[in-house]
C-alpha cells in the first residue's frame, strides 16, 4: 500500500501540463505519454536549438575523409556541397554522450562509399547528449525536429522522395530516428542500432522506434540484458520489423576481456576506454560497418529464441532465404504486415566479424573408446578454415557427433574436409580414430555435401576426406 | 603531452586491474587479451606484430597461413600452426635470435600422398 502511495506521488506530481516552443521546430509538451507514465516517470522539457546546436557533417563520393557542414537555414552551404538530390541519404546519429565527429560516423560514411555513391549525412548533438540522462533522452525530440527540417528542405528543393532517406540511429539516436520517421510519412528506412532501454523499453510507439515509423526498420540488438542487474544500455523488446539478435543479443564475444586488454585496445586507448564503459553496447555499429563490405558474413537466421539457436532449431536458412544482419538487410522481402520478426546469428570477437555457419555431423571409427577432442576444418575453392571443435567428450567409435561450426572465412564451395581428434590424456595403447562419414550442411542455402574417410589415424594427424 | 596522457592511462589501468583476479588475468587467457608469454594463452600464441607493439593472444595459425616455428621467447611475430600441421620453414641462426623464423603451415600428410 505504502509503494502504491509513493507511485501515486511520483506519477502525478510530475503530470502538469508544460510546453515550449521553438521557431521552425515546433511544440514540445511533457504530457503522457512523454512523461508521467510508467516508464518514463519524470518529464523534462527538451532544450532549445541553439543550446543543442545540431549540426550535419556530409561526406559524399566527391569527398569521403573531408567533411562538410550543411544547413537548411543557410542554402548556399548545401548548395556550395557535393549533396546531390538524386542519391539516397543517409543520416547517422549518434547516441548519450557521444557526439557526431567521432571516428565511427564517419568510418561508416567511408566504408558506404566504396560500395555505393550516397549523401552520409552525420548528424552531431553533442550539444545536447552531454547532460542528463533524462534531459538527453527527451533532447533527441528537438535534434529529430532538426532532421525533419532538413528532410523537408531536401523534399521542397531538391525532389527527394521520402523513400529516399535513411535514418541510421545508435542507442537514443535510434528512438530519434524512430521521431524522425513519425514527422515523415513513408520514409524509407530506419536502422536502430542497439536502441536505448531506459525510458523507452515497453513505452508508447510515440515515444520510441517501432516499426510504423518507417517503410522498413531493421534493429541490431547487442547489449539487450536488463538495466538491472546486468547494466545492458540496450533494448530486448523487438521494435523493428527485422530485429537482429547476435550471439543471442546481450554478451557479445570480446567484450569480457580483462580491463587492461580491453582499455589498451588495438584501435587505441580512446576506442579501448569506450568498449570498457559499453562494450557489447558499441558493436553494434561496429557489426553494421563490417556488414556494407560483407553482407554474406551476417546472414541471420529466424528463431524465437537463444536457446533454440544454440540448439539448432532453426538451422538451416528456409528455402526463402534469410536475411542478412546490417547495411544490406532491406535485400531480404519479408512478408508484408510482419513485424517484430526476430532473427539470431553469431559473429566472432575482434574484427572482421563476418561468420559462416555450417552445420558438421560426422560418425567415426576405431579400435576402442577414448576420450577426446574432435576437430574439423573446411577446405574450399576460396581458402580453407581453421580447425573448430565439433566434441570434447568420450569418443565411442560407430558414434556420430554433431556441431556447429561459424567458419571465419568464406571458403566458396567445400572441396574437402580434414578431420583431427586429440587424446586428453596419455595413451600408451596409441589407440586411431578416423572419421567414416562427414555430413556438412551450409546454412546460407541448405546445400549438403557428404564426406568419406578410410582408415583411421593416430591423435594429431590429420585425415583427409573427400565427396563421396 | 599525448604519450604522458597515454602513460597515465596505461598505469591508472594497471593500477584498477590489480586486485581482482578472478578472470584470466594472467592464465587461461582468451584471445586479444594482453600476455607476456604464450603458456598464457588459452590459444598458447601470444602474438605481436612488431618489437615494440604489445602481445596479445591470439589463435594459433590455420593451414596454408604464415607461421613461426617453435621458439624460446615466448612470444611470437607468426604464431605456431594448429596441431597436426607443421610450418615449412628454413631455421637459421639469425632467424632464431631475431625470432624470425617464418615459414608457411602445411599438412605433412599432404606431401606424403604427391611425393
Amino acid at each position: 500500500m505504502f509503494s502504491l502511495w509513493i507511485a501515486a506521488v511520483f506519477l502525478f506530481s510530475t503530470v502538469y501540463t508544460a510546453q515550449v516552443c521553438y521557431d521552425r521546430l515546433g511544440c514540445f509538451v511533457d504530457t503522457v505519454p512523454w512523461a508521467g507514465t510508467l516508464q518514463r516517470p519524470l518529464g523534462k522539457l527538451p532544450w532549445p536549438p541553439e543550446r543543442i546546436k545540431t549540426t550535419f557533417i556530409l561526406f559524399t563520393k566527391q569527398n569521403p575523409s573531408t567533411f562538410q557542414e550543411i544547413s537548411a537555414l543557410n542554402p548556399s552551404s548545401i548548395l556550395a556541397s557535393n549533396y546531390r538530390g538524386n542519391k539516397t541519404t543517409r543520416f547517422i546519429i549518434h547516441g548519450f554522450i557521444d557526439q557526431g565527429d567521432e571516428n565511427w560516423l564517419k568510418d561508416m560514411c567511408t566504408l558506404m562509399m566504396q560500395t555505393e555513391d550516397v549523401n552520409c549525412i552525420c548528424v552531431d548533438w553533442q550539444g545536447g547528449s552531454r547532460t542528463g540522462y533524462l534531459q538527453s533522452s527527451h533532447n533527441i525530440r528537438v535534434v529529430a525536429a532538426e532532421i525533419v527540417y532538413l528532410i523537408k528542405y531536401f523534399q521542397s528543393n531538391y525532389n527527394q522522395a521520402p523513400a529516399d532517406f535513411h535514418v541510421i540511429g545508435h542507442s537514443l539516436g535510434a528512438h530519434c530516428a524512430g521521431e524522425v520517421g513519425r514527422k515523415i510519412k513513408g520514409l524509407g528506412r530506419i536502422t536502430g542500432l542497439d536502441p536505448a532501454e531506459a525510458y523507452f523499453q515497453n513505452a508508447a510507439n510515440l515515444v520510441r522506434l517501432d516499426a510504423s515509423d518507417a517503410v522498413f526498420v531493421d534493429v541490431i540488438h547487442t547489449d539487450s540484458a536488463p538495466m538491472v542487474p546486468y547494466l545492458g544500455l540496450g533494448m530486448s523488446q523487438a521494435v523493428g520489423h527485422l530485429d537482429f539478435y547476435p550471439n543471442g543479443g546481450e554478451h557479445m564475444p570480446g567484450c569480457d576481456k580483462n580491463i587492461v586488454s580491453q582499455i589498451v585496445d588495438l584501435d587505441g586507448i580512446w576506442e579501448g576506454t569506450r568498449d570498457f564503459v559499453a562494450c557489447n553496447h558499441l558493436r553494434s555499429y561496429k557489426y553494421y560497418a563490417d556488414s556494407i563490405l560483407n553482407p554474406e558474413g551476417f546472414v541471420g537466421y529466424k528463431c524465437n529464441s537463444t536457446e533454440d539457436f544454440v540448439a539448432g532449431k532453426c538451422f538451416p536458412c528456409p528455402t526463402g532465404g534469410c536475411p542478412v544482419m546490417g547495411h544490406h538487410s532491406p535485400t531480404f522481402k519479408a512478408p508484408a504486415g510482419t513485424v517484430n520478426m526476430k532473427f539470431y546469428l553469431n559473429t566472432g570477437d575482434a574484427r572482421p566479424f563476418m561468420r559462416w555457419r555450417y552445420r558438421v555431423t560426422v560418425t567415426i571409427t576405431g579400435d576402442r573408446d577414448v576420450s577426446g577432442t574432435l576437430r574439423v576444418s573446411l577446405y574450399g575453392t576460396n581458402g580453407n578454415t581453421r580447425q573448430h571443435e565439433i566434441a570434447k567428450t568420450k569418443l565411442r567409435p560407430g558414434s556420430t557427433y554433431s556441431a556447429y561450426v561459424d567458419a571465419e572465412v568464406d571458403v566458396g564451395e567445400v572441396k574437402k574436409v580434414k578431420f583431427l581428434w586429440d587424446n586428453s590424456q596419455i595413451n600408451p595403447l596409441l589407440p586411431k580414430l578416423g572419421a567414416q562419414v562427414l555430413v556438412l550442411q551450409r546454412g546460407k542455402d541448405r546445400q549438403v555435401l557428404q564426406f568419406c574417410g578410410s582408415g583411421s589415424v593416430r591423435e594429431e594427424v590429420l585425415q583427409p576426406l573427400d565427396p563421396c | 603531452m599525448r604519450t604522458l596522457l597515454v602513460f597515465i592511462a596505461c598505469s591508472l589501468a594497471a593500477v584498477m586491474a590489480a586486485p581482482p583476479q578472478n578472470k584470466g588475468i594472467f592464465i587461461n587467457l582468451e584471445n586479444g587479451e594482453l600476455c607476456f608469454n604464450s603458456l598464457q594463452c588459452k590459444s598458447s600464441c601470444c602474438h605481436r606484430t612488431s618489437g615494440v607493439s604489445l602481445a596479445r593472444c591470439v589463435h594459433l595459425a590455420a593451414d596454408k597461413q604464415e607461421c613461426s616455428v617453435k621458439t624460446l621467447y615466448g612470444t611470437y611475430y607468426r604464431c605456431p600452426c594448429e596441431s597436426g600441421l607443421k610450418c615449412k620453414s628454413g631455421i637459421s641462426i639469425g632467424g632464431s635470435i631475431t625470432n624470425t623464423n617464418f615459414g608457411v603451415c602445411y599438412d605433412p600428410s599432404d606431401t606424403a600422398e604427391s611425393s
